[in-house]
């Protein structure tokens, strides 16, 4: 047994960095409740009266980022779901069966990740409006694409590495056939995986900024830029921008707790088991 | 509405949650009076429009698309929008763009010709990279057009005419002002009052009152100006400075920034803010300078009159009732200037010709004395702009009243700075504009914070602007 | 049986190559359909004069930008900046949520709370992160780490104001909010490790630190992989933190060769150059890329 002082201490340390990370949100988070005139205050107060018009300026006022939420959810989620269906099975290929050029493919596929958001910024802005898709929710999923795509397949193809070859031997020795073995056998072994490259999938495209700004307009507005709304060139309204940023955090953070047990599972990578790269 | 993707029962139920929250907001909307029952009750009053003698509908079901930044005095306008639509029978799209992202979305758009924004908010210092481009119209064509404008009606002389040469290249006009400002300075009389100091008449006396009130032990600093790096931040305070020193950017054909002058200017600024300002100025933009202000922090500091709303504003402010304005004080050449800022709006050139003259309208609707009047004084809501193009609303008795809680000597500060402490070279109005602003900015920034001497600072960005002009 | 067993095989080779394809082929495409148009016209731009200021200049260029970049001391200071700031961040991340995660495998209670707390950072929206540090977390006076450090008697600083300060604390903001991810990742995979191979340790009597590193490490080798290169790329991509932190400035102290190609594309106009500067980043993210998957695939 290991003496009581020990993991008092150890729960102190690790509650003192936790604290780190959760202060500057819980901060925000404080902030939101405050009046304009408490943020500025000085020494910063942690007691005071908590006021929820921020709230009610941020979701129900003239400047509401009630349109942008919805923009910001027709776009993820689009983008996301289109992103897993192409993800998966391409991730398969990639882990686990041989085809031809699959070596450059890979590659390609890899780099396509690595590319500037900032180089290709232009040249989507143009090739958008040529097609007249500038400020559409077709065109602002596309974009999202390009930079989900590349992601989840990489992501996925370790997930698939790591599923023991044998268990899909045996699915196809027992005459289940390819796509048989893929459904029943592989895919609820990566279950896992599929949860947590959902949720950060779903999290990249929730947070895009340069795109969201650039690429958008009147239509298509995620929640990113609509924070902006209260940042305007006089003055900055904290308390609300807190407000906004807490409302814009709320559907991942729900996303994540619903999805938590398999995100714990899907977690663990490279694990002891067999698997690997053909 | 917009089209959106299908994508299954889960995102139906989820779209229907919002429709079903949208519809009720919506009769919440309905039931609320306030600015919305204002700005319907004076559609009905256009008559001080209608008097205009041109055809306000000749180009009826056209439909443009306007871009601006969040900003009260452009929120206001939005609001008028549906008068607008009655008086023409145009439909006007307004987006809003983040200021550091507009730039370069107006930029995109005229550059590749996709006539996606018929007009934006737009910064006097790139006119001359759009005419350079040939990316907007003169409007001269349309000012001097009959059946477009009713020139005694109208009245474009009546514009602050510092902003219209701000907005106009080689004498022609580009762009109509629509709101602007002057950089004055700010100060809390009573703690001026409490140590017999007046409002700063020259550079010393700014530099002997900020030394006399600073007091860091109690946080209170003497003086503050922009520290941020970027062409609308600090060097938005700096030309001021540069040109109070006598300095001048062209040295014949050639734009020289590293001027003995303009070392001067730099080390006076420097050594300024280092000290009496809080040393968080380096990165301050001026809402950090105005909220400051308003908690009673500064005594002192140099920005846009405008930033008045925001020190008057009893919710957060701590020092209402306890402001007044004067015009900058002079530099060592004898000089006050002040900045000639505005945002005003052009004419896309790609646009067809029927949309350019949708464009005008708006543009002359949202730039004349009634427009102006109902944002401000006129407006039912709780911002009244302050940033008038006009002299005579200026002038008015009106504007005079509605300003009285903004602090002591507020108009006659401005006002006196538009009229006598405006210069139009001010900054170098040349098309690389934005490379060099952003030049000098990341210069006076690095000797702001100590990272160079000032003289290398200006040594190094007239290198690399030698090079931007020359390549 | 009646094929002959190398006919039996080819036709199984064949099948998994159709299968193949019919699983990789719609993503491939879709990719090369929307990734290879931008990446072709992004070198073009890149070989040109292209500058919107002054568009009597343009005109084919060549290597000119890219011989340009060699003499241009600001490109040299971005690309320095970029290694730091990427080999920093990476390295604390890993070594911090490594530490949490071994700390907190053996506090079994309160390991859902961390983990709940340890999501905050990464689901913040990365241009709000790097306004709120700014703002209500690192400004002089008024910020958190001030009050924090004027209370230990540390002193105010400016952190993002300060050449030196802003660089520290740019990688403060990128670590604090991706070392969770690092943290999370680890500590399921150390969860999954069996104990029985520590009680064997034990009995041999080896001490903590050479249990960790002869055992644990090897065990957990591929996850830091993944997590390091997973947080590599993420860190030579940070933009949007940087940008609302800091702008790239003081002066040029934070701006990393992302920065400085958008503001050269963006705010100077001149976008033969910066896709110059975009074609450079993308290769050093390729290259980085490529050593780290060498290390990857190589046995454990």
């Amino acid at each position: 047994m290991k003496p009581m002082p020990r993991q008092v201490i150890l729960g102190v340390v690790a509650g003192l960095i936790v604290s780190v990370w959760a202060f500057p949100v819980l901060w925000a988070l404080l902030t939101s409740f405050k009046t304009e005139r408490d943020v500025l205050a000085y020494p910063p107060v942690f007691v005071f009266t908590p006021t929820l018009a921020n709230y009610r300026e941020v979701l129900f006022g003239p400047a509401s980022i009630l349109p942008n939420l919805r923009s910001s959810l027709v776009v993820t989620c689009s983008a996301t779901a289109l992103t897993m269906a192409f993800a998966i099975p391409a991730a398969y290929a990639l882990a686990r069966l041989r085809y031809p050029f699959k070596r450059f493919s890979g590659f390609y596929v890899l780099v396509t990740q690595m590319l500037p958001p900032v180089g290709l910024v232009i040249p989507y802005y143009l090739a958008l409006q040529r097609l007249g898709a500038l400020d559409t929710y077709s065109g602002m999923i596309t974009i999202y694409l390009t930079f989900s795509l590349p992601f989840a397949i990489w992501l996925m193809v370790s997930y698939f590495e790591d599923v023991p070859y044998e268990m899909e031997e045996a699915a196809l020795l027992d005459h289940a056939g390819r796509w048989g073995a893929l459904w029943h056998v592989v895919l609820p072994q990566v279950r896992g995986g599929i949860a947590v490259t959902t949720v950060f999938v779903f999290l990249n495209a929730w947070n895009e900024f340069m795109f969201a700004v650039v690429l958008g307009g009147n239509t298509v507005r995620p929640v990113t830029v609509g924070m902006f709304n209260f940042i305007s060139v006089e003055q900055t309204q904290w308390a609300k921008v807190a407000a906004g940023a807490m409302v814009a955090m709320a559907p991942v953070i729900l996303l994540g707790l619903l999805a938590q047990k398999h995100i714990v599972k899907g977690l663990t990578v490279g694990a002891v088991k067999g698997g690997g790269r053909r | 509405m917009n089209e959106s993707p299908v994508n299954g029962p889960q995102f139906d139920d989820e779209r229907r949650g919002f429709l079903g929250k949208a519809a009720a907001l919506g009769v919440a909307g309905l039931g609320s009076a306030g600015w919305m029952g204002a700005a319907h009750a004076q559609v009905s009053d256009l008559a001080p429009y209608t008097r205009a003698r041109i055809n306000w509908k000749q180009v009826e079901g056209e439909s443009i698309t306007v871009s601006v930044i969040p900003a009260s005095y452009f929120d206001n306008l939005l609001e008028l929008l549906p008068q607008f639509e009655v008086l023409t029978g145009v439909k006007v799209r307004a987006e809003k763009v983040p200021p550091g992202q507009i730039r370069q979305k107006s930029m995109l758009d005229l550059s590749s010709k996709t006539a996606t924004y018929a007009t934006s908010a737009t910064d006097p210092m790139y006119y001359p990279l759009y005419v350079a481009n040939k990316w907007v119209e003169p409007l001269d064509k349309y000012l001097n057009d009959a059946t477009l404008t009713d020139a005694a009606w109208y009245n474009y002389n009546d514009i602050l005419k510092a902003w219209r040469d701000a907005d106009s290249v080689d004498g022609k006009p580009y762009g109509i002002p629509f709101d602007g400002e002057v950089t004055v300075q700010v100060y809390r009389k009573d703690l001026y009052a409490a140590k017999g100091l007046k409002p700063a008449d020259t550079y010393d006396q700014l530099l002997a009152n900020a030394r006399d009130l600073n007091d860091p032990a109690n946080r209170v600093f003497g003086l503050a100006m922009r520290g941020f790096a970027g062409a609308g931040q600090n060097m938005y305070l700096y030309p001021s400075l540069f040109r109070g020193f006598g300095g001048n950017w062209f040295q014949g054909k050639d734009l020289v920034v590293n001027s003995p002058e303009a070392v001067r200017a730099l080390d006076w600024y420097v050594s300024a803010l280092t000290q009496f300002a809080p040393p968080a100025v380096r990165n301050w933009n001026w809402p950090d300078i105005a909220d400051a202000f308003s908690q009673g922090t500064l005594a002192c500091y140099l920005d846009a009159h405008s930033s008045a709303a925001v020190i008057n504003n009893p919710e957060k402010s701590k020092v209402v009732g306890k402001i007044a304005y004067a015009r900058w004080p002079r530099g060592p050449a004898g000089k006050r200037v002040t900045s000639i800022w505005n945002w005003g709006f052009p004419i896309n050139a790609a646009l067809s010709e029927r949309a350019k003259k949708a464009t005008w309208l708006f543009i002359m609707w949202a730039t004349a004395a009634e427009t102006q009047a109902r944002t401000s004084w006129k407006f039912a809501g709780a911002a009244k702009r302050s940033g008038l193009n006009r002299m005579s609303l200026w002038k008015s008795p009106e504007f005079s009243s509605a300003m009285q809680g903004a602090g002591d000597n507020f108009i006659n500060a401005a006002l006196e700075s538009l009229e006598q402490d405006t210069d139009v070279e001010w900054r170098p109005r040349v098309p690389q504009w934005p490379a060099i602003g952003d030049t000098m900015a990341t210069a006076i920034q690095a000797a702001l914070v100590g990272q160079k001497k000032s003289k290398d600072a200006l040594d190094e960005a007239q290198a690399r602007i030698a090079q931007i002009m020359r390549s | 049986m009646a094929h002959s067993p190398v006919a039996v095989i080819d036709t199984q080779a064949q099948q998994e190559r159709r299968f193949a394809l019919a699983l990789f082929a719609p993503a491939f495409v879709l990719l090369l359909l929307i990734t290879t148009a931008p990446l072709v016209f992004l070198a073009w731009n890149s070989l040109q004069k292209l500058d919107m200021s002054m568009p009597w200049l343009s005109g084919f260029a060549g290597l000119g930008n890219y011989t340009k970049m060699g003499s241009d001391p600001r490109f040299w200071n971005s690309f320095t900046l970029t290694v730091i700031y990427t080999s920093s961040t990476v390295v604390l991340q890993v070594i911090i949520g490594l530490s949490l995660a071994l700390l907190v495998l053996q506090i079994p209670r309160g390991q859902a709370l961390l983990r709940v707390a340890a999501i905050l950072p990464i689901v913040l929206a990365p241009v709000v992160v790097g306004l709120f540090w700014r703002t209500l977390v690192l400004a002089p006076d008024f910020g958190l780490v001030d009050l924090v450090t004027r209370a230990l008697g540390l002193g105010s600083h400016n952190w993002l104001g300060d050449p030196q300060l802003a660089l520290i604390s740019v990688i403060a903001i990128h670590t604090w909010q991706w070392t969770p991810f690092a943290f999370l990742v680890l500590l399921a995979t150390l969860a999954t490790l069996p104990p029985d191979v520590y009680e064997a340790a034990r009995l041999d009597r080896a001490s903590a630190w050479q249990r960790f590193w002869h055992i644990t490490l090897p065990l957990i080798r591929a996850a830091v992989v993944m997590v390091v290169i997973l947080r590599t790329m993420t860190a030579l991509s940070a933009f949007a933190a940087i940008f609302a932190a800091t702008g790239g400035g003081p002066g040029t102290s934070t701006e990393i060769l992302n920065l400085y190609a958008y503001r050269t594309s963006f705010t100077e106009l001149n976008i033969g150059y910066g896709s110059a500067l975009a074609m450079v980043l993308l290769t050093l993210t390729a290259f980085v890329s490529w050593l780290l998957f060498r290390r990857r695939s190589s046995p454990a």
